[in-house]
């Protein structure tokens, strides 16, 4: 007994792993070839980072990191994430709550604003902030005669959450709508009032979206280089404080330590909300769909909600309003005289190579990043036990890493053939003498940082579609990429629709990697607007960023009706959520 | 892929099939000391065209053997055949079976006829062929006119009509059901389990239907495995289950019982029946033919085979045989007795009662029933 | 259609080479690319000229000296650049100690004056600019400050938050401020404890150099610590709010260099590339891009705008010293000033 105690649940434990379900031959395709994209899209360049980082400079680091001084530039960090990713997360849930439970005129407007800031490259909010906001703003010294100082802590909370509130109110809206109303009408039954009924059944309903929204600005807010170089004033974040190391002091190693100790609140918060997301499975979406979400009717209810969203569409509305006016002047709030230099600066020579040559590569990387983060998404929820863990966690590495540490990673890995002792297996793909002229590693980045978007709704949208939809498709004998092809991506369209979105947005207005791997025959619209606002001349980067916007828009339109076809039937409950 | 999937064509050309065989199937989770057996060990014989029912208490394994058959996890050890062909190594999807959802899991973007569409388009079909079919699938489910409809403008009923008809138009060599008529009220389940009843004959497709409920069981089956913890406790008709169920659990599970105390049994002369002292009476009644031998063993009377009188005056008071009433309530078709004894609570059911017989609360009652009605089996251990 | 913009969009980014053949040389060719550490339009008008020149194909890059570096030292094996082209030297100091640079003394260089030259032939400078201070004349008399004419002026608690200047970690500039005041105060210390009492009036250290300039002159601060040349071009730009003025104790400059990248791929159009910053032909576009520095070819033309070097007190500014002590001075800097709480 007690021999046949020690070997039979060895033995058990073998024949249990080698009768696992079996993965079909695509799966497994699937498996090795996104591993194999995300070992040379991200891994490889963070191992390079990463033995950098354990250089003797960056080791002086890590020994410094809890001097006082380190340890402040660290708690800014965290500071500063958890401030954004809360203020984010509330602005966006509140849009996306007004937008499903309320009916009101102007509701397709508010959903346009609200994506707007998606769409707005680095600095666009940042310099129209200063210039309404600031010591001389046009609001604050000649309306109201304030001097506020925005530099620091709170003009940072403003504009970044102003910036990147619109990832969370993507992900609450897509909730929201597929959430099953009947639970509120349960709740409702059994006596609970609308406010309880919104904090016990709702709310909860809610929170991983919640939570994943919070991961992703917080995530966003830390990485974020742009605003801190422009307001960031003396509040040194970890991601200012590497890009000085490297910039300034010449010193990568250092960086890399900064960026990895930058890594870890990222993959802090990434853990807590897995744990999250695990505990609290809510799966509401059985192809069993009810109704339609109730109209909130009340009118006090009405009044607070409308208001607060009014007065943030109006001041997202004054933002770009302000960039817009602000190319088109000589230089606003100073000398509003109207003169078109700055665009004929622009869309001269540079201007227009950098246009051209910024939207081919994001056009080029949008779908890849759509499709490896549905993928990944798909194999993580859907086929994978064994490594999903690890998959997703690859997945969004590429959000986590911040942009500084990405783009000097790719320079280091990719500037040389890559290969194995004198085999190269790839040739130079970043820098200016790379094939391409560096462009293939800047689509590498576009798409290593866009993916992860996909990747997170994709999860969502997924975990919120019935099991049992996927097992009716295979028992009527589709294989698992029929299922995925004809059931799946069907349900999954509004989610693969706002994952594109934001992936070829983030792909036209990411900066901090991009700096790194530029090349004089890959111009990037982004490196050119930090020119700009650099050398203070706002109304060149207002000229630029309204062309960014423009594109930005054109090209999300033509995905609407691209991606959008009207085969669906028009009840089916799913279709509504469209981003449109 | 789809090549290799049955069509119907092929099948009706064949002898009917369908033959499924679990054999010594087991499904444990977990290492170590946190590993439970789900299924523990079954064997199980589905015959062509034959209409098995999975019952049991939640938690029984009956969903996970369902599963297991359908694909959707993996036996830790045993195997499952299908006409003598090991299905462990084909996925979900290269199994010949169809199953029906409690959910009903309709693709929420197709329409009806998409919906049914979906395994002939699969099976690439003619399209000629397949709007037929499908159209043959809808009328006999009665949804010609909701063919264009999505599954969220569909009531309930009509949903699981759609996911029934959805899986039977690809002529499975066996159609899984799991617990698919739960979410419907109680008119709509009896009326939907005649019409899966109905379909089932006619298309001789075998089927395993997992259920709690054992009106469904006994109103749908051939045969019903009745589960407990991971284990098969009994299987048969459902009269064998009734009448001669092999357990104190099967008896108690399936139906109403009343257990009564056996002070004595021994083998009787009669074949299949044994002498017992039962309410004070030496009677010979049919038993399990483990109850002898068994240390213990009770006898069940189902609550209909009671008969109930009034007390007369001089009858004599044994022991168990009469008791006062504690509650009646009349149905229309039959009275239920509520009977309090010296011997326990026991529960009778008149049929069709004169009215003036049926007895008030708090009077005595005595009692009596037939031994050939019932069941002298081994008492729990 | 994503192709075809690709390829458009790849297309090499310069001015079209004369292949016409009016002045290039004849072995001269093929195309080089410039890390450019001055104002876009200035490596704009610079590259757009060489190419009408000599037929060579010039591309740029916009790059802080950091920047630079960083780069250089990552494509190390794989030069992307052919060279560096304007920003102060102190970063070609550093890149030359890291043997990221090539000598040339190039026959041009004769013309330069000496101490406006590498001794060793790593760079030569192609411009100077002077240390100043950008004051915006509203917001001062709104605070009711003069015009700050010393060092001291800019310890007035008056200016409380209304100072800008740049980090000196990535800002060469701001180095040039930090190492101004070691020189002038005779010692890293001083020239700290100097800094320390600056930071209570700093509203923030930028990154860009050239920031502090633009934020003076839209108002934000009173005062920004930049160039003398970069605040001329903002007032040219319309920030006309905006006056130069200079330290009495003395202040520093920089000298903007240009120099060979080590392993260039177009060795021989690099280094006529070099040879063509230094005519005066070349240093005179500076002044029609409204770049007002201070040009090394005695040759060139003057210009109104530019600052006198002859009317400004400068301290001895000693650039090997300066690029020595340059990574040690800023971690101090960022460790002791720039992360501190203010009073």
């Amino acid at each position: 007994m007690t021999i046949s105690n020690a070997t039979v649940p060895r033995a058990r434990r073998f024949s249990l792993r080698s009768r696992e379900t079996p993965l079909d031959l695509t799966t497994r395709i699937a498996v090795v070839l996104v591993v194999l994209i995300l070992g040379v899209l991200i891994v490889l360049p963070l191992v390079n980072i990463l033995s950098s980082a354990v250089s003797e400079q960056g080791l002086a680091v890590f020994n410094s990191i809890f001097s006082s001084v380190n340890l402040q530039v660290l708690q800014n960090t965290v500071v500063l994430g958890v401030l954004v990713g809360a203020i984010g997360t509330v602005i966006g849930f509140l849009l996306a709550y007004v937008q499903v439970r309320l009916d009101f005129r102007g509701k397709k407007l508010l959903h346009l604003l609200a994506l707007l800031p998606i769409v707005s490259p680095p600095f666009a909010v940042a310099t129209a902030v200063i210039t309404l906001f600031g010591r001389s703003g046009i609001i604050t010294r000649d309306l109201l005669g304030i001097t506020p100082t925005l530099y620091g802590l709170p003009g940072l909370t403003i504009v970044l959450s102003l910036s990147f509130f619109p990832a969370a109110y993507m992900n609450m809206l897509g909730l929201m709508r597929s959430l099953d109303p009947s639970l509120d009408e349960a709740a409702a039954s059994i006596g609970a009032n609308k406010w309880r009924t919104f904090v016990t059944v709702t709310l909860p309903m809610l929170v991983p979206g919640f939570a994943s929204s919070f991961l992703l600005l917080f995530v966003e807010a830390i990485a974020d280089l742009a605003n801190p170089l422009v307001i960031g004033g003396d509040f040194t974040v970890l991601s200012s404080r590497a890009y000085i190391a490297i910039t300034g002091e010449y010193n990568v190693g250092a960086g890399a330590a900064y960026s990895l100790v930058l890594l870890l609140p990222g993959l802090l918060v990434f853990l807590i909300q897995r744990y999250w997301a695990t505990r609290k499975s809510v799966v509401s979406v059985t192809g069993k769909p009810a109704g339609r979400p109730a109209v909130i009717t009340s009118i006090p209810a009405r009044i607070v909600l409308l208001t607060l969203s009014g007065l943030l569409a109006l001041l997202i509305v004054t933002i770009y309003a302000t960039v817009i006016v602000g190319g088109f002047v000589k230089i606003l709030g100073i000398n509003n005289e109207f003169d078109l230099s700055h665009y004929r600066y622009v869309l001269s020579g540079i201007g227009s190579d950098a246009m051209i040559t910024t939207t081919a590569l994001a056009l080029i990387a949008t779908p890849i990043a759509g499709v490896l983060g549905l993928v990944i998404a798909w194999l993580i929820t859907r086929k994978l036990r064994r490594g999903r863990a690890l998959i997703d966690f690859l997945g969004m590495l590429g959000l986590a890493v911040p942009g500084t540490v990405l783009g000097i990673g790719y320079a280091l890995t990719f500037n040389k053939p890559l290969g194995f002792g004198n085999v190269a297996i790839l040739p130079a793909l970043a820098g200016g003498g790379a094939v391409l002229g560096g462009a293939i590693a800047i689509v590498m980045v576009y798409v290593i940082r866009s993916s992860p978007s996909g990747q997170r709704s994709g999860v969502a949208a997924l975990q919120q579609i019935d099991v049992a939809i996927d097992e009716a498709s295979a028992s009527l004998g589709a294989s698992g990429v029929t299922t995925f092809r004809k059931v799946t991506l069907p349900l999954i369209r509004p989610a693969l629709l706002s994952g594109l979105i934001y992936a070829f947005a983030r792909s036209m207005t990411t900066l901090s990697p991009i700096i790194f791997i530029t090349t004089p025959q890959t111009k990037i619209m982004t490196s050119q607007i930090l020119s700009e606002v650099d050398a203070g001349r706002f109304g060149n980067a207002f000229a630029y960023c309204t062309i960014l916007i423009v594109i930005v828009m054109s090209v999300i339109g033509l995905l609407n009706l691209f991606v959008r076809d009207s085969s669906v039937p028009k009840a089916a409950g799913l279709s509504s959520a469209t981003i449109n | 892929m789809s090549t290799t999937l049955p069509t119907r064509t092929e099948q009706d050309a064949e002898k009917p099939t369908g033959e499924l065989v679990l054999r010594d199937v087991e499904k444990s989770f977990g290492v170590g000391e946190n590993r439970v057996t789900a299924v523990d060990h079954i064997n199980l014989t589905v015959k062509p065209g034959e209409f098995v029912t999975l019952l049991g208490p939640s938690g029984c394994g009956k969903t996970t053997t369902l599963r297991m058959i359908a694909g959707f996890e993996s036996p830790t050890s045993g195997s499952v055949l299908l006409d003598g062909e090991d299905m462990l190594r084909l996925t979900p999807d290269r199994r010949p079976m169809a199953m029906v959802f409690q959910s009903y899991a309709l693709f929420p973007h197709m329409t009806v006829f998409d919906n049914v569409a979906y395994g002939l388009k699969l099976r690439k079909v003619p399209a000629k062929q397949l709007k037929e079919e499908v159209g043959f699938a809808l009328a006999s489910m009665g949804l010609t006119a909701l063919a264009d409809r999505a599954p969220n403008q569909l009531s309930g009923g009509q949903q699981q009509r759609v996911a029934l008809a959805r899986a039977m138009v690809v002529k499975p060599k066996v159609l899984l059901f799991d617990e698919p008529l739960s979410n419907l009220d109680a008119k709509l389940r009896v009326q939907m389990r005649l019409e899966i009843r109905r379909l089932q004959r006619l298309l001789g497709i075998s089927s395993v239907y997992v259920t709690h409920d054992q009106d469904e069981a006994m109103s749908l089956s051939d045969r019903i495995v009745v589960m407990r913890s991971g284990r098969i406790e009994q299987v048969g008709t459902p009269d064998e289950i009734y009448r001669t169920p092999e357990s104190v659990f099967v008896a108690d599970f399936i139906g109403r019982a009343n257990f009564l105390d056996v002070t004595e049994a021994s083998t009787s002369s009669r074949e299949g029946h044994a002498d017992i002292t039962v309410l004070g009476q030496r009677m010979s009644a049919r038993a399990h033919r483990d109850a002898v031998a068994a240390p213990e063993s009770v006898l069940l009377v189902r609550p209909e085979a009671i008969r109930v009188r009034r007390f007369a005056e001089g009858d004599d008071k044994v022991a168990g045989n009469h008791g006062r009433v504690l509650n009646a309530v009349f149905y229309g078709e039959s009275v239920e007795y509520e009977i309090e004894t010296e011997v326990g609570t026991i529960v009778a059911v008149v049929s069709d009662p004169v009215y003036d017989e049926i007895v008030p609360v708090g009077d005595l009652v005595g009692i009596s029933f037939d031994p050939e009605r019932a069941w002298l089996l081994p008492a729990a251990s | 259609m994503s192709l075809a913009l690709l390829m458009s969009g790849c297309a090499v980014t310069s001015t079209d080479s004369g292949d016409d053949g009016s002045t290039g040389s004849d072995e001269l060719g093929g195309s080089i690319t410039i890390a450019c550490g001055a104002m876009e339009d200035w490596c704009q008008a610079m590259t757009t000229a060489f190419t009408a020149e000599t037929g060579v194909q010039a591309n740029f890059v916009r790059l802080s000296s950091g920047e630079t570096v960083a780069r250089l030292d990552a494509a190390r094996d794989n030069p992307e650049f052919d060279v560096w082209h304007g920003g102060p030297v102190d970063g070609f100091g550093a890149a030359r100690d890291a043997g990221l640079l090539e000598a040339y003394d190039s026959p041009n260089a004769a013309a330069i004056p000496d101490k406006y030259k590498d001794a060793d032939h790593y760079w030569t400078g192609v411009y100077v600019g002077a240390l100043g201070f950008c004051s915006n004349t509203k917001v001062l008399d709104e605070l009711g400050v003069d015009v700050p004419e010393s060092w001291e002026d800019l310890l007035d608690p008056k200016l409380k938050g209304q100072i800008s200047t740049a980090h000196p970690s990535p800002s060469g500039t701001a180095f040039t401020t930090l190492w101004t005041q070691v020189t002038r105060l005779g010692g890293e210390e001083e020239g700290l404890e100097y800094m320390k009492k600056m930071h209570n009036n700093v509203l923030q250290y930028s990154k860009s150099g050239t920031a502090p300039g633009q934020i003076a002159g839209r108002g934000e601060v009173a005062v920004g610590l930049v160039f003398s040349h970069d605040c001329v071009k903002y007032q040219e730009e319309g920030l006309t709010d905006l006056t130069v003025s200079f330290p009495k104790e003395g202040t520093g400059y920089e000298i903007g260099g240009v120099a060979l990248v080590k392993g260039s791929k177009n060795k021989t159009a690099a280094q006529a590339y070099i040879d063509w910053t230094l005519t005066a032909e070349a240093q005179n576009i500076g002044p029609t891009v409204g770049s007002y520095q201070v040009l090394t070819n005695p040759d060139a033309a003057v210009d109104d705008r530019m600052v006198k070097l002859e009317d400004v007190e400068f301290v001895d500014y000693d650039f090997v010293a300066a690029a020595a002590a340059k990574p040690g001075l800023t971690a101090r800097f960022d460790a002791e000033i720039a992360a501190q709480p203010k009073e």
